[in-house]
């Protein structure tokens, strides 16, 4: 039984350590496995147990986790390895794992995880700066904060209480690593992922495909017996109980261009795929249902909601923008932003008013009464307030965006004119990614483009990205500072779910909306179509490796190929 | 002509020299700093710094013996292009993506030339008729046809409703099969502005004495054609075709795209989009070399073909 995935970019490499792209993780996750993961149907997102045997033990004062390791976990069978057999999974591979995070002479892209969270890493990673070259660093050196009383035994101490730590226990670059596959195979790594997960990697033709195959030494997972309201007559709990993984294989086919995707999708070659814009009238109809072509074919349509957020940011230290509210409402009175979708995204996704997606548990269903929406009369009500507050005609305004290519062209034009009708003149500074990247870092636009996809079910996640510690380069790129705000984020940060939290988030959003250090625009709806024979196929935004809980039905593949046969 | 090749070789240094300078210019100076993309998206300033460091990008541009210039030539010289953006061997990139690479360009730039030149000719011959004005207005639309409305077309037309030939790349197809169709598609593309070329250079020839002469002396319109304005148009011939050799390793960024052949093109291309300078400068280096190479082969060619022409 072999899987058909896509990969709609190349990927970067296989280290979880070093991951910071989506599509990477995507497939690493198929062969590592993190400490906990998500439970794959319930909803509200649902952390469950993964490598650790249950939920931590957490101290009375927050500051302590002990977590106990699964017995009996072996790695994949590997050269690095001696005789290649696959060894049991110890503690210290997760202290090793994150020691190497913390090593600045590995630049993970994934410290952020752990700065300034863990009893002495901090200073580890200062040691790892003395240290000349890669190879000097030792990591026998303990760390205070991570502990392994035993094999089986994990204790994490913090600095300060820090519930959000669970859910980076399930994040990805906090996977074990076995020290004897990054000695083995050093910078090569990236091509070489050894890990506990259900898959292990096969095949890498970079730039082309990936094959993988089913790990032999995984250890027993189950489908989960329970799901949410709706997943049994959905089908989802058929499988309730069977042994994880379903399919033999997995196939990662890249395919950057639509055309071909698009067709290899309705050729059966792929199991599953995002619409291409230009062919989502091909697939969905008037009604935001499949199109009769569709249903044809025997294709099911899954639509959820992702985790993020887009907007135009302001760089709150400008001359310009940064001291002038009214004109930042102004801009963000401007835009139509149900327009924008409907152009730009097929009429897809939902408008943002504030920073807080739909998707996360503390959403405000009344946020569209109380955010920033279209209303270009009171934009340009605001445009004479900005000018008074300047002391004259507004200079032309710039926005810089990390994007050469069609698209983002056409989207800053509609930006621009969206400006220009309520009487603002707005040039586009079009630029390549890093540029774009290295200009926000160093507070060097005046206005920019850009979003953020939530790494975590928590909208602390959301919350940072407006701290005024976390000012660029860190990623507050807004560089705004409210100290209201940021006294209700030092709260917040350090306080377990409760309605209290909630009640938190909500206001510092509303803090946020007016001063408004952006002008929020939407969050992405996604539209995913599957053949028919693929089976528990549920979408989930923040577990990547999901191919273990796929089954592919051979009989109905075959059956498609004959219809496809039949219809020529 | 050993002189010559010799004399002709040391151009290669500054016209390398030009490339490497040209190069770096582009991607560190006009270009920004791609340590912050490198770190990730909430990276620490020390872990940017460090990687400027790894990277080489904290030390002085051009005047010093450790400048980045310097350093970047050296690399160059001793084929040492390091790791690019993903941490992956260079060389082992490109090595990898030349194989691909030249089952697609080889043989779609012969199937160009043969069938060009030959068609070339035949329209030469019937030059002043409607087949000649019809020959022309097809060249023209072809030309003035983008190449991706090719590659849709035949991918959606010839792959996808007719069944032809395989979509796209899938793992259990020889290479003959999957590289066929985007073959097919690069020498209809190309055929528009090669036949063009080549009837005027024909054209240019059936209107010298010779071929009247050689009609006269009663030559079938084959030994005219073949032995006689064939051999005469060489010289615009060689150079058109020695010239592209060197591209043909580059690949073809749209095709390879397209019908997923993981060549050289798609490399250059994503070095490109994604800044890898590393990957970039080892391409453009080995592609001045090449076509530099193949200059003094072409001219060593006219020599052969034309004994009018001395290499002295």
């Amino acid at each position: 039984m072999v899987l058909h995935a896509i990969l709609p970019t190349k990927i970067r490499g296989l280290d979880p350590g070093d991951i910071g792209d989506v599509y990477s993780a995507m497939v690493a996750a198929q062969c590592f496995e993190c400490l906990y993961q998500y439970h794959y149907l319930k909803r509200p997102y649902q952390l469950v147990p993964q490598l650790a045997e249950s939920m931590p033990e957490v101290s009375e004062d927050g500051l302590t986790y002990t977590i106990k390791i699964r017995r009996r976990v072996y790695f994949a069978d590997d050269d690095c390895f001696a005789g290649g057999k696959g060894r049991e999974l110890k503690a210290s591979d997760f202290v090793f794992a994150w020691k190497r995070i913390a090593d600045i002479k590995y630049f993970s892209k994934n410290w952020w995880i752990f700065d300034s969270r863990i009893v002495g890493l901090d200073e580890f990673r200062e040691y790892t700066k003395t240290c000349k070259r890669r190879e000097d660093v030792d990591y026998s050196r303990p760390v205070e904060g991570l502990q392994t009383p035993d094999d089986y035994t994990l204790v994490i101490k913090l600095k300060k209480p820090w519930p959000q730590i669970v859910y980076l226990l399930a994040h990805q670059p906090t996977a074990p690593i076995a020290k004897e596959a990054a000695d083995y195979y050093g910078k090569d790594i990236i091509s070489h992922p050894v890990g506990t997960g259900p898959f292990k990697l096969k095949v890498w033709h970079r730039g082309s495909y990936i094959k993988m195959v089913r790990n032999s030494n995984f250890r027993g997972e189950f489908y989960p017996t329970e799901g949410e309201k709706g997943d049994l007559e959905q089908g989802f709990l058929t499988d309730a109980g069977k042994r994880l993984p379903m399919a033999d294989r997995i196939f990662f086919v890249l395919i950057e261009e639509d055309q071909p995707r698009w067709l290899q999708f309705l050729r059966g070659k792929l199991d599953a795929t995002s619409i291409p814009k230009d062919n989502f009238g091909q697939a969905i109809d008037a009604s935001r249902d499949l199109s009769p072509e569709m249903k044809k074919r025997n294709i099911h349509l899954k639509t959820f909601r992702n985790p993020d957020t887009f907007w135009i940011g302001f760089n709150m230290e400008d001359e310009v923008v940064g001291k002038n509210k009214p004109l930042r409402k102004a801009i963000s009175h401007s835009i139509d932003r149900e327009k924008y979708i409907e152009v730009f995204w097929n009429n897809r996704d939902d408008v943002a008013y504030g920073f807080i997606p739909p998707v996360m548990k503390v959403y405000n269903p009344e946020i569209s009464k109380l955010g920033i929406g279209y209303d270009s009369g009171q934009a340009k009500q605001l445009v004479k307030e900005a000018e008074r507050v300047y002391g004259g005609k507004l200079p032309t305004l710039k926005l810089s965006t990390g994007g050469t290519d069609t698209l983002s062209r056409q989207m800053c034009q509609f930006y621009q004119r969206s400006f220009k009708e309520v009487g603002l003149d707005v040039e586009v500074d079009y630029m390549d990614w890093p540029t774009f990247l290295e200009k926000v870092k160093t507070k060097s636009v005046q206005m920019f483009a850009l979003g953020w996809i939530a790494d975590y079910p928590d909208t602390e996640n959301f919350l940072q990205l407006f701290y005024s510690r976390n000012a660029s380069p860190g990623t507050n790129n807004f560089n705004y500072s409210n100290p209201e705000f940021d006294r209700i984020y030092e709260q917040v940060a350090v306080m377990p779910d409760c309605p209290e939290r909630t009640v938190l988030y909500r206001k510092a959003e509303l803090i946020v909306i007016e001063d408004c250090p952006a002008a929020f625009i939407n969050h992405r709806v996604a539209y995913v179509l599957h053949h028919d024979w693929v089976l528990n196929y549920k979408p989930h935004v923040f577990q990547y490796g999901l191919a273990k809980y796929r089954r592919v039905d051979v009989t109905k593949r075959a059956a498609y190929k004959e219809l496809l046969k039949k219809s020529r | 002509m050993t002189t010559y090749i010799i004399r002709r070789l040391s151009y290669t240094i500054p016209i390398v020299f030009g490339v490497l300078l040209l190069t770096f210019i582009l991607f560190n100076i006009v270009g920004g700093d791609i340590s912050a993309e490198l770190a990730g998206k909430a990276a620490a300033k020390e872990t940017i710094e460090e990687i400027r460091k790894e990277r080489g990008f904290d030390k002085p541009l051009f005047l010093a013996w450790d400048s980045q210039f310097v350093n970047h030539f050296k690399n160059a010289l001793t084929f040492d292009f390091g790791r690019a953006l993903d941490r992956e061997s260079v060389i082992d990139k490109i090595k990898r993506g030349v194989g691909p690479s030249l089952a697609l360009m080889a043989p779609m730039f012969f199937g160009v030339l043969l069938i060009s030149v030959s068609l070339s000719l035949v329209i030469a011959f019937v030059r002043g008729t409607i087949w000649d004005v019809l020959a022309v207005v097809v060249c023209v639309t072809g030309m003035s046809l983008p190449y991706l409305s090719f590659i849709l077309f035949g991918q959606y037309f010839l792959a996808y409703k007719w069944r032809l030939f395989p979509i796209f790349f899938w793992p259990d197809l020889s290479t003959a099969e999957y590289v066929a169709l985007p073959v097919l598609i690069g020498i209809v593309a190309g055929l528009g502005t090669n036949v063009r070329f080549y009837r005027t250079v024909m054209l240019d020839e059936m209107r010298s004495d010779y071929v009247r002469t050689a009609f006269a002396k009663g030559l079938s319109t084959r030994q005219v054609l073949f032995k006689h304005v064939l051999k005469n148009a060489m010289i615009p011939i060689i150079t058109r075709v020695i010239l592209s050799i060197p591209f043909l390793f580059l690949g073809s960024l749209l095709l390879e795209r397209f019908f997923g052949i993981p060549g050289l093109g798609y490399l250059m291309i994503e070095a490109i989009g994604s800044r890898d300078y590393f990957v970039i400068n080892a391409m453009t280096y080995i592609s001045a070399i090449l076509f530099v190479i193949f200059n003094v082969i072409t001219d060593i060619c006219y020599a052969l073909v034309d004994p009018r022409v001395s290499l002295e």
